[in-house]
C-alpha cells in the first residue's frame, strides 16, 4: 500500500470491502469516472477505434494477470483461448441464431473448461516446463483453429453478424461510441469481479499457492483445485475478451490470434505490474498505445523526407522488445509500482518519505 | 531542488501531445484523397511491394499531367504487413481522413474489411481475385479487376485437358483462404466440363523449407501437373526440389507466381513453366505499356526488372480513376457511394493490351475474365495464348 | 524405401540444425538456469552477420567466417552481462519475459538492418543429388547434417577435455562448489552465452544455405522446445537425440498429413512433459522443501 493509505482502520466488515478506503482514493476514482465519460466525445473514430481494442485488451490482461501475477503459474497459450471464446460465440450467433449475450456466455464457460484441462499439466510441472507446456498448447490450438474446416465451412474466416442494437448502417462514430460504452462496462465488471475475487478465500489461497505451493498445503489449501480454478479464471475471461473481440471487428480468422499475441499479453501484464489489478489495465495502455503513437511519429518524422513509416513495422517490434525488456531491468515491478511511487512521493512531500 | 525534475516528464509529454496536434498533414480541400493497403514488409511483401509502386507511379504520372479535372489524388498509404487487424486499424484511419475509396492488397483484408466498407460505404478494390468479391450481392462495394482465382484455375484446367485429357492434376495452395480460394470452384469446373482429370489439393505449409513430403505424395497420386495458387517464393522452392528430384512434373503457376520474381528464385527448374497471368508482364510488350515505359525513363526507373506486378498495380489505379474521371464528369458530389455508382455505369477501361477492357456492372463486379497464358522459356514469359477465359 | 530414405534424410537435416540451436540453449540453460527463447533469433543474427560479412563487406570466407563467430560471440557475452547478470534470483516468468522481449528486439534490428526481402548469398554447400536405394539424396542436405555432426562432436570434446569446458560442467553442478575451487562465475556465464551464439550462428549459417537468408530463420526457434524437452535440457548428447527424433517425426508427419510436422512435435512435447518431463537424457530434478 502507498504511504497515503496509512492510518486506515475498519471497525466493520462493510467498511472494509468499500471499494475505495481514503478521501484521495475516492476523488481520483471519480476523476478517472469522469475523464472515461468524456472520452467518447474528445477522441475520433480512429482513436476511439483503438480505446475500444485497448478496453478488449484490458480484460484478456486480468485474466492472465489472475493467472500469472496472483497464481503464480506462467501461461503462453493466452491467445489460444481468445481463439476458442471468440469462434465459440461467432459459431453459436451464426448457425444457431443465438442472441449474442448468450454466446459470449457461453464462450466464457467453454474456453474456462478448456483452461482448466490445459491446467493439468500444471499440477506436475512448473515454472519453465509449464511455460513450455502452455507454449505446445498455444500451437495445437492455433493449428486446430487454422485447420479444421467445419469452423469456418472452408472460408478460413467467420463473418459475424452487427450486434442486434446497433442496426445495419449507423456511422463509423456511432458504432465506436455504442461499442464504448459496451466494452467500458464489461471490463468494469470485469475488474470489479476479479477484484472481489482476490479478497476472497479462494483469492487469498491463490497467492498462497503463489507464494509457497508445499506451505499452503500444509494448511490444508487443495493446491491441485486451486491452480486449476486459476487456469479456469484466466481462460475465462480470456475468452470473454476474445468473443468481445469477435462481435466487435464484425470477422474471426485465426490470425488473431497467434503465439505474437500471447506474448504480447504477456508484455501487457509485465510493464503493467505483475500482481495488480490497476497494473493489467496500465499495461494494456501502454502496449495498445505503442503502435498507433509510433505510427503517428514516423508520419510526423517522414514528413521531413526521410523513410521511417516504411520501417514501421519493425519500429514498432522493437520498441515493444526494448519497453519489455527495460521495464525489466529498471522497474520490474511495472507501471503499477511507478505510478504508487508517485504517489508516495507526492503523498509524503516534502518529506522523503 | 529536486521537484522540478519530476516537472520535466510532464512538461515534454504535454508539448510532444501538442505537437502531434498541430502538425497534421497539410491537405488541399481541392485534392482526392484515397487510402491504400499494402504489405511491404510481410510475407506477401516480394509482389506486395512491385504492385504498390506501380499504384503510387500511376497516381504521380496522373497528378503531373493536371489530376482527374484538375484535381490532384492524394494517396494515404500506409503499410499493414498482411496482419489483418493492423488492417483494420488502418481502414479506421482512413475513414476518419475522409478517404473516398479504398485500394486493398490480400484476400485476408479484403475479405475482413468487405461488410465494413459496405457499411462505411466505400469503394473497395485490391489484389484479391476472390470470386466473392465480385456478386454485389455479397460485396456490394468491392470491385475485382481481373479474372477472378477461380477463372484462372478454370483457365488452367481447360489448358491441362487439352494437353492431356488423363492426367492427374495436384494443387499445391497457400494455407490460407487466398490459397483456398479458387479451389473448390477448380473441382466443380472439372465435374461440370465432364473432364477425365484427376484432382487433389495440398496445403503448402508457411516458411516450409521443403515440400518434399507432399511431393511424395503427389507422386503417389500419380500427378503429371501442378497448379500452384500461391505468392513466387514458395512457389520457387517448390520447382527447386521438383528439379532436384528429377520428377518430371509440369507446374502451371497462377497468378501471383506467375512473374519475374519466380523465374528469378527458380533458376533453371523455372524453366517450361505454364503461367496464367491476367496481366501481360513487361517481356510481352503491349501497346499499354508505353505510359509505364516513359513514366520510368522519366524517373530511372529499370521498366523490365520492376515487372508484372507493377503494370498490376498501375492499371489497377487507372480503373479507380476511370471512375472518379466520370463521376466529376457527372458533375456529382464526390462520396463513395457516388463513386460506386460511377464505376458501375462507365464505359469499358481500355488497357491498350495489357489486360482486357475493363467492364462493372450493377450485376457484376468482375471486371474481367480473360487472362492470357505464358511459358518460361530461357528465362523469359514469352506468349503461349492469348486472352483465354474460360471455355463455356 | 527410397521414399523412407529420402525423408529421412530431409528430416534429419533439419534436425542437425535444431540440434545445433538446441546446443546452444541447453548451453545456457546448465551455466546460468536461464530459458532462453531468443534462441531463433539468434540463429538468424547468426545468419545475417555471415550474409553481411560475405556479401556487404565482401570479405573471403574464412575471413568471414571468423568475424561472424567474433559477433556472434560478443553479441552472447554482452546479453549476459547487460541483461541477465542483474536479473540473477527473479522468477522464472521473469527470466522467460526478458529473453522474449530481447527476442523480438533482435527481429525488429535485423529488419530495420536488412529489411524482410529474402537476400541472396553465394551457397556454401554444393548442389546437386546422389542417387542411393533409388532416391535422389541432396548433397546439401547431407553435408549439413555431416558438419552439424563435427560441430557437436567438437562441442563434445569441448566439454569433456578442455579446462573450460570442465569449468562450465562443474558449474553447472554446483555453483558454490566451483566458486570455491576458484572458478570463475561471471566469466563461465560469458563462455555459456558466447558458445552457445556460436553454435546458433552455425545452425543459422547451414540453414540459411539450404533455404534462404530470410527472417523464416528465426521461426526455427519454436521448434526448439521439443528438442529440449525430448532430450533434457541439461543433457548435451540429449540435444543430438531428440534433434533426430524430432526432425525425423515431423518429416514423417507432414508425409502422412501435409500441414502437420509442427503439430506431431508440439503433441510430442506435451505427451513427454505429461510423462518424463526431464525428458530421455536429463537428470529428473528433486524439489527440496
Amino acid at each position: 500500500m502507498s504511504a497515503t493509505a496509512t492510518g486506515i482502520f475498519h471497525d466493520s466488515y462493510a467498511s472494509e470491502l468499500r471499494l475505495c478506503h481514503t478521501r484521495a482514493e475516492k476523488r481520483r476514482l471519480v476523476l478517472t469516472l469522469a475523464l472515461l465519460s468524456a472520452l467518447p466525445w474528445a477522441l475520433d473514430g480512429y482513436w476511439l477505434g483503438v480505446v475500444n481494442g485497448i478496453g478488449i485488451a484490458a480484460i484478456g490482461a486480468v485474466g492472465l494477470n489472475l493467472l500469472c501475477g496472483f497464481s503464480g503459474q506462467i501461461s503462453l497459450g493466452h491467445a489460444g483461448f481468445m481463439a476458442v471464446g471468440a469462434f465459440t460465440s461467432a459459431l453459436l450467433s451464426t448457425r444457431l441464431g443465438l442472441p449474442a449475450p448468450l454466446g459470449i456466455g457461453a464462450a466464457v464457460l467453454l474456453s474456462a473448461a478448456l483452461g482448466a484441462l490445459v491446467g493439468l499439466p500444471a499440477l506436475r510441472v512448473e515454472g519453465v516446463y509449464l511455460a513450455i507446456a502452455t507454449l505446445a498448447s498455444q500451437q495445437i490450438i492455433e493449428f486446430i483453429v487454422c485447420r479444421w474446416s467445419w469452423l469456418t465451412q472452408g472460408r478460413g474466416f467467420l463473418d459475424v453478424p452487427r450486434l442486434g442494437f446497433l442496426g445495419d448502417h449507423v456511422s463509423r462514430l456511432t458504432f465506436e461510441r455504442s461499442w464504448y460504452w459496451l466494452i467500458l462496462g464489461v471490463a468494469t465488471l470485469a475488474l470489479l469481479g476479479a477484484r472481489n475475487l482476490l479478497r476472497s478465500a479462494l483469492g487469498r489461497s491463490l497467492m498462497a499457492v503463489r507464494d509457497h505451493d508445499v506451505a499452503a498445503a500444509t494448511i490444508g489449501i487443495d493446491v491441485a483445485r486451486a491452480k486449476l480454478t486459476a487456469f479456469a479464471l484466466s481462460s475465462g475471461y480470456a475468452g470473454l475478451a476474445g468473443a468481445l473481440c469477435a462481435q466487435y471487428s464484425e470477422i474471426v480468422s485465426w490470425e488473431r490470434f497467434t503465439l505474437d499475441v500471447s506474448v504480447q499479453y504477456l508484455g501487457m501484464i509485465i510493464v503493467g505490474g505483475l500482481g495488480s489489478l490497476a497494473g493489467s489495465v496500465y499495461g494494456a495502455v501502454f502496449i495498445g498505445l505503442l503502435p498507433p503513437l509510433l505510427s503517428e511519429l514516423a508520419t510526423l518524422a517522414s514528413s521531413g523526407g526521410s523513410s521511417w513509416t516504411a520501417q514501421l513495422p519493425a519500429l514498432q517490434l522493437g520498441a515493444f522488445g526494448a519497453a519489455i525488456v527495460l521495464f525489466l531491468l529498471f522497474e520490474p515491478r511495472g507501471l503499477a509500482r511507478l505510478w504508487q511511487r508517485a504517489l508516495d512521493y507526492f503523498g509524503s512531500w516534502p518529506f522523503r518519505y | 531542488m529536486t521537484h522540478h525534475r519530476t516537472l520535466h516528464l510532464p512538461i515534454a509529454l504535454s508539448a510532444l501531445a501538442a505537437l502531434l496536434c498541430a502538425c497534421t498533414p497539410q491537405r488541399n480541400e481541392h485534392d482526392i484523397v484515397i487510402g491504400v493497403l499494402a504489405d511491404l514488409t510481410g510475407p506477401t511483401a516480394d509482389v506486395g511491394r512491385p504492385y504498390h509502386e506501380g499504384m503510387l507511379a500511376a497516381i504521380d504520372d496522373l497528378n503531373a499531367h493536371g489530376g482527374i479535372r484538375r484535381r490532384h489524388i492524394q494517396a494515404l498509404s500506409e503499410d499493414y504487413g498482411y496482419k489483418v487487424p493492423t488492417a483494420e486499424e488502418k481502414y479506421k484511419k482512413y475513414v476518419q481522413a475522409s478517404v473516398v475509396a479504398v485500394q486493398g492488397w490480400g484476400t485476408g483484408d479484403s475479405e475482413a474489411l468487405r461488410r465494413k466498407v459496405a457499411g462505411d460505404e466505400l469503394p473497395f478494390m485490391s489484389a484479391s481475385y476472390a470470386e466473392v468479391l465480385t456478386d454485389p450481392e455479397q460485396s456490394p462495394y468491392n470491385f475485382v479487376v481481373a479474372a477472378t482465382y477461380s477463372d484462372q484455375m478454370r483457365i488452367a484446367l481447360d489448358q491441362i485437358a487439352a494437353a492431356d485429357p488423363q492426367a492427374q492434376v495436384a494443387v499445391f495452395h497457400h494455407d490460407s483462404p487466398f490459397g483456398n480460394a479458387p479451389i473448390a470452384d477448380g473441382k466443380q469446373w472439372i465435374a461440370s466440363r465432364g473432364y477425365q482429370l484427376g484432382y487433389q489439393e495440398y496445403a503448402m505449409k508457411a516458411g516450409a523449407t521443403d515440400y518434399v513430403a507432399s511431393l511424395q505424395r503427389a507422386q503417389q497420386q500419380g500427378a503429371r501437373y501442378l497448379i500452384v495458387q500461391n505468392v513466387a517464393s514458395p512457389a520457387a522452392t517448390l520447382a527447386r526440389d521438383i528439379a532436384a528430384q528429377k520428377l518430371g512434373m509440369k507446374i502451371v503457376c497462377l497468378n501471383w507466381c506467375s512473374d519475374e520474381l519466380f523465374v528469378q528464385l527458380a533458376g533453371p527448374a523455372a524453366e517450361g513453366t505454364w503461367m496464367v497471368q491476367p496481366f501481360a508482364p513487361p517481356s510481352v510488350p503491349q501497346p499499354g505499356h508505353e505510359p509505364l515505359k516513359q513514366y520510368c525513363a522519366a524517373k530511372g526507373i529499370d521498366f523490365e526488372s520492376a515487372g508484372v506486378h507493377f503494370v498490376q498495380g498501375w492499371y489497377t489505379l487507372q480503373v479507380m480513376a476511370g471512375g472518379l474521371a466520370k463521376l466529376l464528369a457527372d458533375g456529382r458530389e464526390l462520396s463513395g457511394k457516388n463513386l460506386r455508382g460511377a464505376l458501375e455505369t462507365m464505359g469499358p477501361v481500355d488497357t491498350g493490351g495489357v489486360i482486357g477492357p475493363i467492364r462493372f456492372s450493377a450485376a457484376s463486379h468482375r471486371g474481367a475474365t480473360a487472362a492470357g497464358v505464358y511459358v518460361v522459356e530461357h528465362g523469359k514469359l514469352v506468349e503461349r495464348a492469348r486472352a483465354l477465359t474460360p471455355r463455356s | 524405401m527410397s521414399q523412407l530414405l529420402l525423408l529421412s534424410v530431409y528430416g534429419l537435416a533439419n534436425g542437425a540444425i535444431l540440434a545445433l540451436a538446441a546446443l546452444g540453449f541447453v548451453l545456457i540453460y546448465k551455466a546460468s538456469g536461464v530459458v532462453n527463447f531468443a534462441q531463433g533469433e539468434l540463429l538468424l543474427i547468426g545468419a545475417y552477420a555471415f550474409y553481411g560479412a560475405r556479401c556487404l563487406l565482401h570479405l573471403p570466407l574464412a575471413l568471414a567466417a571468423l568475424l561472424s563467430v567474433l559477433v556472434a560471440a560478443a553479441l552472447g557475452a554482452l546479453i549476459e552481462r547487460l541483461v541477465l547478470r542483474r536479473l540473477v534470483g527473479e522468477a522464472p516468468i521473469v527470466l522467460v519475459m526478458v529473453t522474449i522481449g530481447l527476442s523480438a528486439l533482435f527481429r525488429a534490428l535485423v529488419q530495420l538492418g536488412f529489411g524482410t526481402a529474402p537476400r541472396e548469398m553465394p551457397k556454401l554447400l554444393p548442389a546437386g543429388s546422389v542417387e542411393l536405394a533409388g532416391a535422389a539424396l541432396p548433397v546439401d542436405r547431407l553435408l549439413a547434417i555431416l558438419a552439424s555432426a563435427l560441430v557437436l562432436g567438437a562441442f563434445g570434446a569441448l566439454f569433456r577435455w578442455s579446462r573450460h569446458g570442465v569449468a562450465m560442467r562443474a558449474m553447472a553442478d554446483d555453483q558454490r562448489a566451483a566458486l570455491a575451487q576458484g572458478i570463475s562465475v561471471s566469466r563461465v556465464f560469458a563462455l555459456a552465452w558466447g558458445l552457445a551464439a556460436v553454435s546458433a550462428l552455425i545452425g543459422g549459417v547451414l540453414l540459411a544455405d539450404i533455404t534462404e537468408v530470410s527472417q523464416n530463420l528465426a521461426g526455427f526457434g519454436v521448434l526448439v522446445f521439443p528438442v529440449v524437452i525430448l532430450g533434457g535440457l541439461d543433457s548435451v548428447p540429449g540435444t543430438i537425440l531428440g534433434g533426430a527424433i524430432i526432425g525425423l517425426a515431423s518429416q514423417y508427419a507432414e508425409g502422412l498429413c501435409p500441414g502437420a510436422s509442427s503439430i506431431a512435435s508440439h503433441l510430442l512435447l506435451v505427451a513427454l512433459l505429461v510423462l518424463r518431463p526431464h525428458g530421455l537424457l536429463g537428470e529428473p530434478r528433486i524439489e527440496r522443501v
